[in-house]
């Protein structure tokens, strides 16, 4: 016999004992001591508030039904994430990060050995991509440093070189706090990485601290608009000439919502921010699906090439990949018109946000990987791949994820939740709400105080310290000279895997 | 809340506080008055000191807008105690058995403006 607890009948018992409790109190304080009140008010209260949840209320099943046991449910309900997380949750399972991605950055951060025992948590059973080494690993003195040079296509005069494959991904003022951003960019400077503003309007602390700046320019384009959404050349130009900003990236769509704008909720516009980007305290600021100078793929790449003539710094485009058919059409466009963006990031679909609607954060866009082998092919195909370099984001937090994008046709790296841990993030989920338990996304000054600024700081350094650290190792491990030589046949890609899917599927049909 | 029902809210909190600080200062005094109510209740000293260190508390809580709605939840408490009280050991013999009436309602009113800054209530109630 199963034992089992009815909470129907405890629930019922215990709306006849409050009552009942209630009326034995009052004899006590009648009969006994005057004490015996204290209880029969509290049970008084308690019988109050029990037949208005049984009685009263009419929007909530449970308290319906079960009375004020039934609280427990909910109780239980709103701590079950941090219980969860803190008492039941496995080392492999949680999303977007389970523990041991999560203290494996939290381990680079702090700038502790990440050496681990015994043997790997992760699967080995044709279900993930491994990187294959060489016979003949290389030392390190023989291998070229990293650099990249984003403008060189152009023969532009402001080109600008990256010593280092990382960078952090647009995180505006806004979904970011005060203090995050500053330890962010001051982190980035120490660790002489570039960082994007994110589509926040004038990036004001970003240039306080003096980081070297990829500006971005979302679709309602804050800080470069015209009132009518469109873009002000002047202004644009004004801003490019500031000496922190180094690049420009157009948004025209991100992972976790693609096909939508931007969305900051009205709990985190402050009158700073409202200033910052122009738009009215109190509603949430939802920006256009699209820019409105981009209405097809001739428009599309007109736009590129005007914002390029505007900037004279190099001009990239940063997109979460939906029909590669589409994408290769907008190749072709560009051939056409033979203007290329300096540089592309691609945005899988399980890129991380602020805020977005939940159909398009689980339902939309190409995962990172399949996205970023059909980009390269398709760019490889219609021989234009030497024209712009790729960035590619979405969970490429931990060292052999972003080595595998780099096989899979990527330049450099770009991260925002990577760097979010570093700084502290416990992956509460919150970053709409402002109320942000560590201090990262939200504008609360006594959550932000907990966020030192310089102490974060140095967390950000050591995290890209760390990277780069395995980043030789494992070129040197694979045998591979120079980081451009770095391709598919560094890859162990397993049957299972969607990427081997897609694979076949490309190298069966291929005209997509 | 609306501008009116803040100030609605406001205005009775004061209202409790007036009635409630001189008979938490009489308590905690050992004003005669007070010893001799507690005596025939039987409290004497202690139950004095303890209801009067919560009604001082509950007047401190009502004075803020974030904690209002425990000081009225605590008025009513204890409000309803000194009900008890009058009905079972004193009777209605003087003035404070109909100021402990209307405290228990000016109270009840204040939570009910303020019902949704009951934090476990309003999670669920949104
Ligand atoms: C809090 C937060 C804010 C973001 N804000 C922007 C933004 O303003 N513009 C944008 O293009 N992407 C934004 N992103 C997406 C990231 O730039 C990035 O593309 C995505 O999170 C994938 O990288 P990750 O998996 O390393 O986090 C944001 C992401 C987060 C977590």
């Amino acid at each position: 016999m199963a034992a089992s607890i009815n909470l129907h009948k405890i629930s019922r018992f215990a709306n006849l004992a409050i009552p009942s409790m209630a009326v034995l109190f009052f004899l006590g304080g009648h009969f006994v001591s005057f004490y015996f009140h204290f209880l029969t008010v509290t049970f008084l209260l308690l019988t109050v508030v029990n037949l208005f949840y049984l009685y009263i209320q009419k929007k909530h099943t449970i308290l319906r039904n079960f009375g004020i046991l039934g609280q427990a449910r909910y109780i239980l309900e709103s701590i079950g994430p941090e219980m969860r997380q803190y008492l039941f949750a496995n080392d492999t399972e949680e999303r977007p990060f389970n523990r041991i991605e999560r203290s494996e950055i939290y381990r680079k951060a702090k700038g502790i050995d990440s050496a681990s025992s015994f043997g790997s948590q992760l699967d080995f059973d044709n279900s993930e991509i491994k990187v294959r080494h060489s016979m003949y690993p290389v030392d390190r003195e023989n291998i070229k440093d990293f650099a990249l040079t984003f403008g060189e296509e152009r023969g532009l005069e402001n080109t600008y070189t990256i010593n280092k494959p990382y960078i952090i991904s647009a995180m505006s003022y806004g979904a970011l706090g005060k203090n995050a951003v500053q330890a962010l960019t001051r982190g980035a400077r120490m660790a002489g990485i570039p960082i994007n503003t994110g589509e926040g309007g004038t990036p004001k602390y970003h240039m306080d601290e003096g980081g070297e700046l990829i500006f971005q320019m979302g679709t309602a384009k804050f800080g470069v608009r015209n009132d009518d959404g469109s873009l002000n050349d002047e202004k644009l130009r004004k801003l490019c000439a500031e000496p922190s900003i180094k690049m420009i990236e157009i948004k025209l769509s991100q992972g976790a919502k693609p096909g939508k704008g931007g969305l900051l909720p009205k709990e985190k516009i402050t009158q700073e921010i409202s200033d910052l980007r122009g738009v009215p305290l109190g509603q949430d600021v939802v920006s256009p699906a699209h820019h409105i100078e981009c209405m097809c793929k001739q428009s599309t790449v007109a736009f590129i090439k005007r914002v390029q003539d505007v900037c004279m710094i190099p001009v990239g485009v940063k997109i979460c990949i939906g029909k590669t058919s589409e994408f290769r059409d907008m190749v072709r466009e560009m051939k056409a018109q033979n203007v290329f963006p300096d540089f592309l990031a691609i945005d899988g679909a399980e890129g991380g946000t602020g805020a977005a609607p939940k159909a398009f954060m689980d339902g939309y866009g190409m995962p990172l990987m399949p996205a970023l082998f059909s980009a390269n092919k398709i760019l490889t195909e219609e021989g234009v791949r030497g024209r712009m370099k790729i960035i590619a984001a979405g969970k490429l937090i931990n060292s052999s994820k972003q080595f595998i994008a780099l096989a899979l046709g990527a330049d450099a790296i770009y991260s925002a939740r990577g760097f979010m841990l570093s700084l502290g993030c416990i992956q509460a989920m919150l970053c709409g709400n402002n109320t942000c338990p560590v201090g990262i996304t939200t504008h609360d000054p006594s959550l932000q105080k907990g966020l030192i600024v310089e102490e974060k700081a140095k967390r950000i350094a050591n995290y890209v310290k760390g990277l780069e650290h395995d980043f030789y190792e494992m070129l040197a491990a694979s045998g591979i000279k120079d980081a451009k030589d770095i391709n598919m046949d560094q890859l162990y890609i397993p049957d299972d895997t969607a990427l081997a899917d897609q694979i076949n599927a490309l190298l069966k049909n291929a005209n997509l | 809340m609306k501008p009116t029902q803040q100030i609605v809210s406001w205005v009775l909190q004061l209202g409790i506080i007036a009635l409630l600080a001189p008979a938490a200062y009489y308590k905690l005094t050992g004003h005669n008055e007070s010893t001799a109510l507690f005596t025939t209740l039987g409290m004497e000293p202690g139950g004095r000191y303890i209801i009067g260190f919560l009604e001082a508390t509950a007047c401190a809580l009502l004075l803020t807008p974030n904690s209002a709605v425990h000081g009225a939840i605590l008025t009513l408490g204890i409000m309803i105690g000194a009900i008890i009280a009058h009905l079972s050991k004193i009777w209605f013999d003087s003035m404070f058995a109909y100021f402990s009436i209307a405290l228990v309602i000016a109270s009840s009113i204040v939570i009910y403006l303020r019902r949704k800054q009951i934090k476990s209530i309003a999670r669920m109630l949104n």
